[in-house]
């Protein structure tokens, strides 16, 4: 008895993530802005070089609420 | 049917009276723990009242940890019962329930903290950990009292997921689906 979602192609992860927009979307607003906030992630990278960081770079840039 | 029925009674007797197990040989063990696994699909669909558990060291409290990544809603508290909306099922958990591990639909759990006070929270989904020492986990993404969602923002919400339901590749219609299961669980939990 799979899920439609998962013969979709959807990872639980992917899954959960979904439900958890959904959540936020639906608070009042001023608990929502800061639930959104928590949804919001980036990955940045910087490569240290003899003890030094180098420049750092986003992998997967934040996204714009 | 036979052959799996006896293996299951052995299996009983070993679990009743503990000194047997290490009567026990290997290859023993190895046809019990298969006939176990086997024994274990038909078994999931019976359901026990909590009062049915074997009585062991457990302790007559249930006692919680109620967690979301960024709060920790209860923490190893005691409470007279949690109602939850699993995907096998809504279920009530007590004290000394079988010990179970439930993935939770995106729904409502209820804690009723004692005779008098009872809170309710809406959960995105997580999986609920119900342990032989009656303790129970619950593991959530998002988790929120009721009081703290805007009925009308889960109408926008609703509106804007069934629109996209209709449109755009499988993955998206599945996707926008999964929205709209959320907020029909929402909007039922909001108006009960």
């Amino acid at each position: 008895m799979a899920s439609p979602w998962k013969s979709a192609g959807i990872s639980y992860l992917k899954y959960a993530q979904i439900c958890a927009r959904a959540v936020r979307n639906s608070l009042k607003d001023d608990v929502r802005t800061a639930a959104q906030r928590r949804d919001a992630n980036g990955l940045k990278v910087a490569k240290w070089e003899n003890g030094k960081a180098g420049e750092q770079k986003f992998i997967v840039p934040p996204k714009a609420e | 049917m036979l052959s799996t029925s006896s293996f299951l009674l052995v299996l009983f007797v070993c679990q009743t009276s503990k000194p047997r197990i290490f009567l026990c040989t290997n290859s023993i063990m190895n046809v019990l723990a298969r006939s176990a696994r086997a024994a274990v699909k038909p078994m999931r669909m019976a359901r026990f009242y909590a009062s049915e558990a074997p009585a062991g060291a457990a302790s007559d409290k249930l006692r919680l940890t109620f967690a979301v990544p960024h709060q920790a809603i209860y923490k190893n508290t005691e409470v007279h019962q949690v109602n939850l909306a699993a995907t096998s099922g809504d279920m009530g958990v007590l004290a000394n329930h079988v010990p179970t591990i439930e993935q939770l639909k995106a729904g409502v759990v209820e804690v009723l903290e004692n005779a008098s006070t009872t809170k309710k929270y809406f959960v995105s989904g997580g999986f609920a950990t119900i342990n032989p020492d009656s303790t129970l986990n619950i593991n959530a993404v998002e988790a929120f009292e009721l009081d703290q969602f805007s009925p009308e923002a889960v109408r926008a919400g609703l509106a804007e997921a069934q629109k996209a339901s209709a449109t755009g590749s499988e993955e998206e219609k599945a996707a926008a689906k999964i929205e709209v299961e959320v907020y029909e669980a929402l909007t039922a939990a909001l108006t009960k």
